[in-house]
């Protein structure tokens, strides 16, 4: 609407100037030759085109041909012509004021046109310039939707995309959208489909080629955006497999040799013993029996080991926090590790008013189990492995499990929990490589760090873990006196 | 034992099956077994065994249902047996009225411990008579709401009573944290595990020689607890 009106008064001033003109002229009438009114009557006719485009212009240029032929030439105040040098100089006049209201208003054009593409370019260029390190659909959409707000003027717009997610984003934010059918739909395009659409409403209807233009750009941009955000996702997932893929393949060489070993063990006592060989009483017998006993619950950790590892691999390690006693934990894995912690002194250092945390008991057991069996794995026989636990800060709890075996250099410290990193050459020490990551796996699970460090007279494994169960501590019964 | 007491095995894998059959008949026991849910159930009403070893993993239906379903009908103890990770199952299973509950794989001394356990605390229509509760040096009386230790009187609070006589009204049997609750607190408070454990310490405390090692107000880790009226060697876990 306002361009309309800037253009109406265009020409009303065009037409006001050759009036005010042809005005002054016309008391200087007798004594400026009608050639040279012409002649100055030219100069409005370039100024409006230039001032107002080339509409005016050529008003102006027919305004001034009628009012000079009307109040120029002779008769005065008609507009008939009597003699013909006059209407040779009309005709001119004519012909020069529209060439040039044409000169002038092509160049006008020119310029404007020119400094419209300097102003997409801009546009266009800030569009890709924010648009350039996102790769999260909502914030290309919203990238999008700005950068249109400022290229562009409309009440309301939406952009959609296509598919199952529906994601959609507003403009103004969270505004209703109006009933009417948008004015200006345009799809994005991406290589295969048609990615979602862009929807505008507005006042005037009708959009001028160049916005038409403008908005299909900025849509196509979206779709470039769109699509290298998704082929992102599809790399980094494509990465992730085969990561996962490259661990499944250690883990099978690692587990195949692992279980191996104590079914070795088993299908060698078993078959002796089934063969008759051995007497009853034989000391042989028990021993060969203990060692099956002993290496199938070697077997069951690993399992449990294999089992947390895949399961902390895929992600789907979600830790059932309840509220657990410590002690009861590390308890009831050392009576299930009753015959493997026999040959240590095992020293439990934990305070009564230990307060609860709160953990998967699952979980943390297999933690316990892993520690103390690695501590045990070290540490020569008759040493002290002691666990202990207190309040640190931050509301976190610290637990320690040291033993009194050697030192670990320095540069293994750090890399101990990572996946297959053994210590030690692996034909002397046997494990999976497993049982420590699958540690910093469930105590990261759980919100806290662990980490290892060489003490004065061993080795230890410290972790924390949070007191808190989402910022609160556990609830106390309410309280009641004694009554039977 | 006497050479009487029938035990029903369902589970379906057969090389269980066949080590529970070798082992349980060395120990004087007359063993049935079956491989799947509902040829179980109908073994358990033809038979009338004095023990149910089930596993929970079975492949025609649910073994939490089949748990509910021998409870429609039987008080015969129940055993269930399931893998390691799977609480979440085992305590369905204790809630919908297993007895006990064992983890494979498991040691042939903890199965006959649970065994023993299970099969001396199934004596089905309790004798309304029977209002007090013995263990060790300790007297519960569930009707005079009193407890004695060496003969002294035990003060305990209303709380405190209550999660006692629930326990021992129950003695053998694991009780999960969820229905301890709920007898004692009600519903809306079977989410408050760490009640129990203060509650829990407190009795131990009240009650047992060495709070630390209980003989009675037994933990049952990871799944609630379980009151034990004879000595603990019985029931302690050798896996």
């Amino acid at each position: 609407m306002r361009i309309m009106y800037r253009r109406l008064a265009g020409y009303l001033l065009a037409v006001a100037l050759i009036a005010a003109i042809t005005a002054g002229f016309s008391a200087l009438r007798a004594i400026l030759d009608a050639t040279l009114v012409a002649l100055l009557l030219l100069i409005p006719v370039g100024i409006s085109t230039a001032a107002w485009g080339l509409g005016p212009g050529i008003t102006a240029g027919v305004c001034a041909f009628l009012s000079f032929n009307y109040f120029f030439i002779r008769p005065y105040y008609t507009f008939t012509v009597h003699r013909s040098s006059d209407l040779v100089v009309l005709l001119v006049f004519l012909i020069v004021g529209v060439v040039i209201s044409q000169l002038v208003g092509r160049a006008r054009a020119a310029v404007q046109a020119a400094s419209a593409r300097e102003r997409e370019a801009t546009q266009l260029y800030e569009l890709s310039t924010s648009l350039a390190g996102l790769h999260d659909d909502e914030a290309i959409l919203r990238t999008v939707a700005e950068q249109l707000q400022a290229a562009l003027a409309w009440e309301f717009l939406e952009i959609r995309l296509a598919g199952s997610t529906g994601l959609s984003v507003r403009l103004p934010a969270g505004s209703r959208l109006p009933f009417r059918p948008a004015e200006l739909v345009i799809p994005i395009q991406g290589v295969r489909a048609a990615l979602g659409q862009v929807r505008l409403w507005r006042m005037s209807p009708s959009a001028s080629v160049r916005e038409g233009q403008l908005l299909r750009t900025f849509a196509s941009q979206a779709g470039l955006a769109l699509e290298r955000a998704s082929l992102t996702q599809a790399e980094s997932r494509a990465r992730l497999l085969e990561e996962s893929d490259r661990f499944k393949s250690s883990l099978l060489s690692s587990v195949s040799h692992e279980l191996r070993t104590p079914l070795a063990t088993i299908k060698a006592s078993s078959s002796s013993l089934r063969s008759g060989e051995i007497s009853w009483e034989s000391p042989a017998r028990a021993d060969l029996l203990a060692a099956i006993d002993d290496e199938a619950d070697h077997l069951n950790m690993l399992v449990g080991n294999l089992l947390d590892m895949s399961r902390i691999e895929s992600g789907a390690l979600k830790p059932q926090r309840k509220w657990n006693v410590l002690t009861e934990v590390i308890e009831s894995v050392l009576a299930r590790m009753r015959h493997v912690v026999e040959d240590h002194q095992l020293v439990l250092d934990i305070p009564e008013e230990m307060p609860l945390v709160p953990v998967d008991f699952v979980q943390m057991e297999q933690v316990f189990t892993n520690l103390i069996s690695n501590s045990i794995k070290f540490a020569p026989p008759k040493t002290v492995v002691r666990v202990q636990a207190r309040v640190g800060s931050d509301s976190m709890a610290e637990v320690q499990v040291s033993n009194q075996g050697p030192p670990v250099p320095a540069e293994h410290l750090e890399r101990i929990f990572d996946k297959f990193y053994r210590v030690t050459a692996a034909d002397r020490v046997t494990g999976t490589g497993l049982g420590l990551s699958i540690c910093k796996g469930i105590i990261e699970a759980h919100g806290g760090s662990i980490w290892a460090e060489n003490l004065s007279d061993g080795f230890a494994f410290n972790f924390t873990l949070p007191l808190r169960r989402d910022g609160t501590l556990p609830p106390t019964p309410p309280g009641e006196t004694e009554v039977a | 034992m006497k050479n009487s007491t029938h035990i029903l095995v369902i589970d379906d894998e057969p090389q269980i099956l066949r080590a529970l059959r070798t082992i349980l008949t060395a120990k004087n026991f007359r063993v049935s077994t079956a491989s799947r849910g509902e040829e179980g159930l109908a073994l358990a009403a033809a038979t009338l065994p004095d023990l149910i070893i089930l596993d929970l993993g079975l492949p025609d239906m649910d073994g939490i249902e089949v748990c509910s379903r021998l409870r429609e009908w039987t008080r015969c103890p129940i055993v269930v047996l399931s893998v390691r990770d799977s609480e979440r199952e085992k305590v369905a299973a204790l809630d919908k009225g297993a007895d006990d509950y064992l983890t494979k794989p498991f040691g042939i001394d903890e199965l006959m411990a649970r065994v023993r356990v299970a099969l001396r605390h199934a004596t089905p229509p309790r004798d309304p008579e029977v209002t007090a509760v013995r263990a060790g040096s300790l007297v519960i009386d569930l009707a005079w709401h009193t407890v004695t230790r060496d003969g002294e009187v035990v003060k305990l609070t209303a709380t405190e009573f209550n999660l006692l006589a629930y326990l021992a009204a129950n003695r053998g049997r694991v009780l999960t944290h969820q229905s301890i609750l709920t007898h004692v607190w009600g519903p809306e408070d079977a989410d408050h595990t760490e009640y129990l454990r203060v509650y829990m310490r407190q009795l131990r405390k009240k009650l047992e020689a060495d709070p630390e090692k209980p003989r009675h107000i037994l933990t049952e880790p990871g799944i609630g607890y379980r009151f034990i009226s004879e000595s603990q060697d019985d029931v302690a876990r050798t896996d």
